[in-house]
């Protein structure tokens, strides 16, 4: 087997950070897995993304034409079993995403290949190649080997490996592809944007979040006007903007928002499910209030303390009430 | 000879128009009780067997004493006693006259009706006439001029400023009753009176009220003929106006009279205290229409006079709750006259009479049923009508996910059953383990003070003072489920029924032991009323019992008393439901402390709010908790020193609500025990379990002994120029490899040609698919485990043991499974098929699946499964795919313990179907496309239109997933589970495999400590760093 093959991930035109970083997670084993690696994209117009995804380490950047700009599993899938059969790589990294959710386990059916999803770690064991993944909430780490795999493929955690620092020198080449016996059974129809209720969590540089620890529905109020009082931005995990107690723009985490600009994180009743992490875990300064001395926030966060929330609140108040805000 | 005439100056044709009358109102009268026992007919039986002769001396005892009007209003007590015993006098009296002038004497020639016996009747009728007169007068003073809230039949918690027209008509109907009352004894005495003025008898004193009459009548100055005119006329007044009387009683608010007697004739001693069971033959469960309450409820709503003592009672109310326990009797009476017991109009019950939210405001703390002077049971009926609330899905979501923890883990906590008795760790001896070994006592502890924090702590001074005072007990550690009487009390009577049946069997499994003692008033309420209902059980007490007894044998020595000023919160499962006042009363004496009673004390004690379910229930703005009221009236007895509780969920509302209402200066809240531990000074007694002084003192001398030979060994061994022998220290233990570094180079990798083998579904052995029917939705769901924060790792480190897991329905399934019903519910037809790869204990699973609606079970299995990937489990479910041929496929986008998030996508290649993975919405008919709904980051939504068959795996918050109740679970064990044998060679197949599993090295936060405030204060000093002076 030679070789990593990463397939890069855009929507509406714009390429995904996790393309870097697959790229960075292929480059940290190339020297012990043996090169080369080829990056794969597709598309309408492939060339577009050639520039962001020749990053140092990159041996080659493979163009999948395609008639559609959109994301479409059977196509991807196909595409990459034609780069799989011209390259023979021994690793095929796929982003953990909701595209990837979409076809890296069933490419994985295609090829006979090993499989492991939402991989943090890659190595290279006794067996060959090691992946690292989470189990039970994030509470154990498991280590997994494919023995007797000539290919691997593994869908890898966002937001957890880095891009290289600097440009590569790949070599850009056109995939050649049939997919006339793809029938069309899956046809895009629309995107439809995640309502914004004039909250951006993206700008936003004080977060005040609020997570299943307030318990109920009316008890959002008293939390928003307690953000507003100490001039924090109201966010919230996904079980509130899930339940309708706060509009979905609220959300950070995965499938909400992530708080790119955010410096200082303020989390209220969030247990800290990889989900919400991926949101804000990147965030300078991060005080955790839960009353599970046990919550995965902790582990992430810069200062906690446990306690009930409610009582939090208050006290928070009254604090900033003496200072005269 | 003293007598008086009767029907004086009539004619022969005047009596017989009046008997005819007479009869006719008779007729009348008994008709409209026919109608009504007509309607009660209409009704179910009643749940629970009636005594009769009990009952009916428990109602004549109540009458004669009135000891149910008397109670906490002596004014209308005394009045109603008035009215009630003149009205029973003046009845007999009749009857008496009646019986020798229409019976004795016509028939027989007997007459008795005068000289000393005629006067001595007459004296007693007019004072029970001025009595009556009296009464009524004085209920109409307290109707018109007291302003009594409880006869306000204003909904304030409703936000009502004027009384709606049924309330208008209740107000005309008690005015007219009065007025009825008080125009039939007018007139009878100015008949009296008439008479006396016209015949001036000689033993006219005998009828003191009459002769006054008479002499105002003479002082009137009317002439004879007038007077006899004006007696002729008022005696059809009174005789057409008390027969009219007669006639109407039967349908309006004088009803009562006969109601109340068979309402109290009927009343169950062990009402809410001892609820009644689901009827097994029955189809419907609980009450969701009105006529399936019993006779018995129905001549309840018929009994209530509109008292408002219940309304005063009630908790909720007082807090703000949308319940007055008067309104719901009242509401459910209008609906039943109505509908005279059919049940077949328009009009739902719940819903449309009966507002869900009322019936969920309820505490069942029994104020109601207790204070009621005519035996109606409230909150039975209540939480009937809950348990058909919990069968139409009808209830809070955080209900719902309590009800669904209590079923999964045995506790309203949510914590792990294996942690229950963590609260004996630090404890300085082990308490026995009744499982075990054979005590004296079994203590049931019950959850919230099990794992309640504030109530562990009490928990461990009881355990200390018990072991003071030489009691020989045991727990039953793990073994020990809730006892379940709140969730029997918020209807979900399936789940209390399989609590029991666990309880029952620990305790029947158990070694053996003569008692059961609670520190919990609710667990000791259900042992002891409800659980001989199902099975045998020792009798329970509650731990003051204990402790009086302790104290007063002198087992525990009061040595510190106390001197405090204290009072006593009477915990409403303890004192009101089960008559337990004194001995908390007693052992307060015992130690030292003067009790200050509070105004509502013992049976009118006033609950804490966290009963019913209400502790599990947010509290809706705008209402207080009871408990905060409670304190306010603790408070305002001033001076005193502690607010002492005896129920868990006591200390835990009062504790917070003495915060929360700001009384945090004026008094400490705690518990008995926690008082008895400082009289006594537990804290000095040595509780340790120390080894038997022989033991000490062989440990003692064998340290000694090999102290000695180990210097003579150095000795030795120095002498010969060796060191000291070095086997003796343990070597270090080995250092954890540190992950991520290479343990092979490239070289080492074992070259494997390089090809493409497509996976392929396993080759599974056929069973029998019964012939479609529709639409056939396959829907894989797996059984997750919930890993308990303490655990450790096989030997072999690749797994971890079951035992520290709790397993419950996949929550990604769980939507799947809701979307694949709800599509089947709107298409109109077919079924849904559930699959899971698991081993037996999976089944309980998909029966929980079969509960919710679907059709079919389907489980594969073979031991060598394991420890299966995504892709080895997908080929399992493609065979099964394969023989089921599905129109759609629906499973969760990934496993809560796993998060692969790849099984349902490997499963679609294997099938070759179009997929679509994170769906939050579908649309499809049933024909060839169907639209998804995909989320992706960010919250952006795209929309696909995929060919079916085809399988789509769905994200959480997509629907809510309804609720299965314990009921359903019970009749899904009929609906059909094939087991399907993998076969070793299929399951050989594998993806991936464990190479081992370890706990990550966790960067941890830096804690911080202190107060709120002083939290509060360093949090804010962050934000102004960071920010700037913006907080």
């Amino acid at each position: 087997m030679s070789g990593i093959l990463i397939v890069a991930e855009h929507t509406r035109g714009a390429l995904s950070e996790l393309s870097g970083e697959l790229i960075g997670a292929a480059v940290g084993v190339k020297e012990r897995l043996g090169g080369p690696v080829r990056v794969l994209v597709l598309g309408e117009q492939p060339e577009a993304f050639v520039d962001a995804l020749n990053l140092e380490g990159v041996d080659e950047i493979l163009l999948g034409r395609c008639d559609t700009p959109h994301f479409d599993a059977a196509v991807y899938e196909e595409m990459v079993l034609a780069a799989a059969r011209q390259g023979e790589p021994g690793l095929i990294l796929i982003g953990h995403s909701a595209n990837g959710l979409c076809y890296g386990a069933a490419l994985a059916v295609s090829l006979g290949s090993g499989f492991a999803a939402d991989v943090f770690g890659i190595e290279i064991g006794e067996n060959g190649l090691r992946a690292t993944r989470s189990g039970y909430g994030n509470k154990i780490a498991i280590e997994v080997d494919f023995p007797g795999k000539p290919v691997v493929v593994l869908t890898v955690r966002g937001a957890t490996f880095k891009p290289p620092p600097g440009a590569g020198t790949a070599i850009v080449k056109e995939l050649a592809a049939d997919l006339s016996m793809l029938s069309g059974r899956y046809r895009h129809e629309d995107y439809i944007e995640a309502p914004t209720a004039g909250v951006d969590i993206g700008k936003a540089d004080f977060i005040l979040s609020i997570g299943r620890g307030i318990q109920d529905e009316k008890n959002v109020p008293r939390f928003a006007g307690l953000a507003e009082r100490i001039g924090a931005t109201l966010g919230c995990s996904r079980p509130i903007a899930d339940s309708g107690w706060l509009p979905k723009a609220h959300q950070v985490g995965l499938t909400g928002k992530v708080a790119a600009n955010c410096k200082l994180y303020l989390a209220l009743g969030i247990s800290g499910a990889v989900q919400h992490l991926h949101g804000m875990k990147h965030i300078e300064t991060i005080i955790a209030i839960n009353t599970d001395t046990n919550a995965p926030i902790y582990n992430v966060a810069t200062y906690g303390a446990v306690m009930d929330v409610f009582e939090f609140a208050d006290a928070l108040e009254q604090a900033s009430d003496a200072i005269g805000a | 000879m003293e007598t008086r005439e009767l029907f004086w100056g009539l004619t022969s044709f005047g009596t017989t128009v009046f008997y005819l009358i007479g009869f006719s109102a008779i007729g009348a009268f008994f008709w409209g009780l026919a109608r009504s026992v007509a309607k009660y007919r209409r009704g179910r039986a009643s749940p629970v067997g009636l005594d009769w002769r009990a009952g009916t001396r428990r109602m004549l005892a109540d009458l004669l004493t009135h000891r149910t009007l008397r109670r906490r209003d002596p004014f209308a007590g005394a009045a109603h006693a008035a009215i009630f015993f003149g009205f029973a006098l003046l009845f007999i009296g009749t009857s008496i006259i009646t019986l020798e002038y229409d019976i004795l004497n016509p028939l027989f020639g007997v007459t008795f009706w005068k000289g000393q016996f005629f006067l001595l009747f007459s004296l007693v009728l007019d004072i029970a006439g001025l009595a009556v007169l009296i009464g009524v007068v004085a209920m109409m003073v307290r109707r018109g001029a007291f302003r009594l809230p409880k006869l306000d039949y204003r909904r304030a918690y409703a936000g009502e400023g004027e009384l709606r027209d049924a309330a208008r008509r209740w107000r005309v109907e008690d005015w007219i009753f009065l007025t009825a009352l008080l125009l039939i004894i007018l007139t009878g005495f100015v008949q009296e009176g008439l008479r006396h003025a016209l015949e001036r008898p000689s033993w006219g004193a005998w009828e003191p009220v009459g002769a006054s009459i008479g002499a105002l009548f003479d002082g009137l100055q009317l002439d004879a003929e007038d007077v006899s005119i004006l007696r002729a006329v008022n005696w059809w007044l009174h005789g057409l106006g008390a027969l009219a009387f007669i006639v109407a009683l039967p349908w309006y608010k004088a009803k009562h009279m006969v109601a109340a007697m068979g309402s109290l004739m009927a009343r169950d001693p062990l009402a809410l205290r001892r609820l009644p069971k689901a009827d097994p033959g029955a189809e419907a469960v609980g009450i969701g229409n009105v006529a399936q309450f019993s006779w018995k409820d129905m001549l309840g709503f018929d009994a209530c006079t509109k008292c408002g003592r219940c309304h005063d009672a009630c908790p909720a109310r007082a807090a703000g709750y949308p319940l007055s326990p008067r309104d719901l009797i009242l509401d459910l009476r209008l609906h039943n006259d109505a509908e005279q017991g059919r049940g077949t109009g328009s009009k739902r019950l719940l819903g449309d009479v009966i507002d869900p939210e009322t019936l969920w405001s309820c505490r069942t703390c029994g104020a109601c049923l207790e204070i009621c002077p005519v035996g109606i049971e409230h909150p039975v009926k209540i939480v009937q009508m809950r348990r058909k609330l919990i069968e139409n899905d009808q209830l809070d979501p955080l209900l719902r996910t309590m009800l669904n923890t209590i079923g999964t883990s045995g506790n309203s906590f949510g914590e792990a059953a294996r942690k229950r008795a963590n609260w004996t760790r630090e404890l300085e001896f082990k308490i026995k383990d009744v499982r075990q070994e054979a005590a004296d006592v079994l203590w049931f502890v019950g959850d919230q003070a099990s794992f309640d924090p504030r109530n562990q702590e009490v928990s461990r001074t009881v355990a200390r003072l018990l072991k003071a005072g030489g009691v020989d007990y045991g727990l039953l550690y793990e073994g020990e489920r809730t006892a379940g009487n709140d969730v029997r009390r918020i209807g979900e009577e399936g789940l209390f029924e399989s609590l029991v049946e666990h309880n029952l069997g620990q305790m029947k499994a158990a070694r053996p032991f003569r008692r059961i003692v609670t520190t919990d008033p609710h667990s000791l309420n259900t042992l002891h009323n409800e659980y001989p209902d199902f099975g045998e059980i020792a009798p329970v007490s509650h731990y003051t019992e204990l402790l009086v007894d302790l104290l007063e044998r002198g087992t525990l020595k009061v040595t510190r008393p106390l001197g405090l000023r204290v009072t006593y919160h009477d915990p409403c499962h303890l004192g009101r439901l089960n008559k337990r006042y004194d001995a908390p009363r007693r052992v307060l004496e015992l130690i030292g402390c003067t009790l200050i009673e509070m105004p509502r004390n013992r049976d009118n004690s006033f609950c804490c709010g966290a009963g019913g379910g209400r502790i599990w229930i947010p509290d809706r703005p705008g209402t207080l908790k009871p408990s905060q009221l409670r304190v306010q009236e603790a408070a305002g007895l001033g001076g005193i020193d502690v607010f002492v509780t005896s129920c868990p969920k006591d200390l835990t509302m009062f504790e917070d609500a003495r915060k929360t209402a700001g009384f945090e200066k004026d008094f400490i809240v705690e518990d008995i025990a926690d008082l008895v531990a400082k009289a006594i000074e537990l804290d000095a007694i040595d509780l340790r379990d120390l080894p038997s002084l022989t033991e000490r003192i062989t440990l003692a001398v064998a340290e000694r002994v090999a102290a000695v030979v180990a210097d003579r060994i150095d000795a030795v061994l120095a002498g010969r120029g060796v060191t000291a022998v070095a086997g003796l220290t343990l070597p270090p233990p080995p250092v954890p490899v540190a992950e991520g570094l290479p343990t092979a180079s490239v070289e080492a990798i074992p070259a494997v040609g390089w090809g493409i083998v497509p996976v392929k579904p396993a080759d599974l052995p056929a069973y029998d698919v019964p012939p479609r029917n529709g639409i056939r939705i396959l829907v894989p769901v797996k059984q997750i485990g919930k890993l308990s924060d303490e655990f450790v790792f096989t030997d072999d480190q690749r797994s971890i043991p079951g035992e520290y897991f709790e397993y419950l329905l996949n929550e990604w399934d769980d939507t799947a499974l809701e979307q694949a019903l709800r599509m089947v519910e709107a298409i109109g037809g077919g079924e849904v098929v559930v699959v899971t790869v698991g081993p037996p204990a999976a089944e309980e699973t998909l029966r929980r699946a079969l509960a919710k609606g679907a059709q079919r079970g389907v489980r594969v299995w073979d031991d060598d499964l394991a420890d299966a990937d995504p892709v080895a489990v997908a080929r399992m479910l493609a065979g099964v795919a394969a023989q089921e041929r599905p129109d759609l496929i629906i499973t969760g986008a990934q496993s809560g313990d796993q998060a692969n998030g790849a099984t349902g996508t490997a499963l679609a290649r294997l099938l070759d179907l179009p997929h679509a993975a994170l769906v939050v919405d579908t649309d499809w008919n049933g024909t060839d496309s169907m639209l998804v709904t995909r989320e992706l980051e960010g919250g952006l939504r795209h929309r696909v239109r995929i060919d079916t068959p085809a399988l789509v795996t769905m994200q959480t918050g997509a629907n809510v997933p309804r609720y299965a109740t314990m009921r359903m679970v019970k009749l899904a064990k009929e609906k059909p589970i094939v087991e399907l044998a993998a076969g070793i060679p299929e399951c050989a197949f594998r993806a991936a495999s464990t190479h081992r599993m370890f706990v990550p090295p966790a960067t941890r936060a830096q804690m911080m400590e202190g107060s709120p405030a002083e939290i509060a204060a360093s949090v804010i000093k962050i934000i102004r760093e960071k920010m700037g002076a913006k907080a």
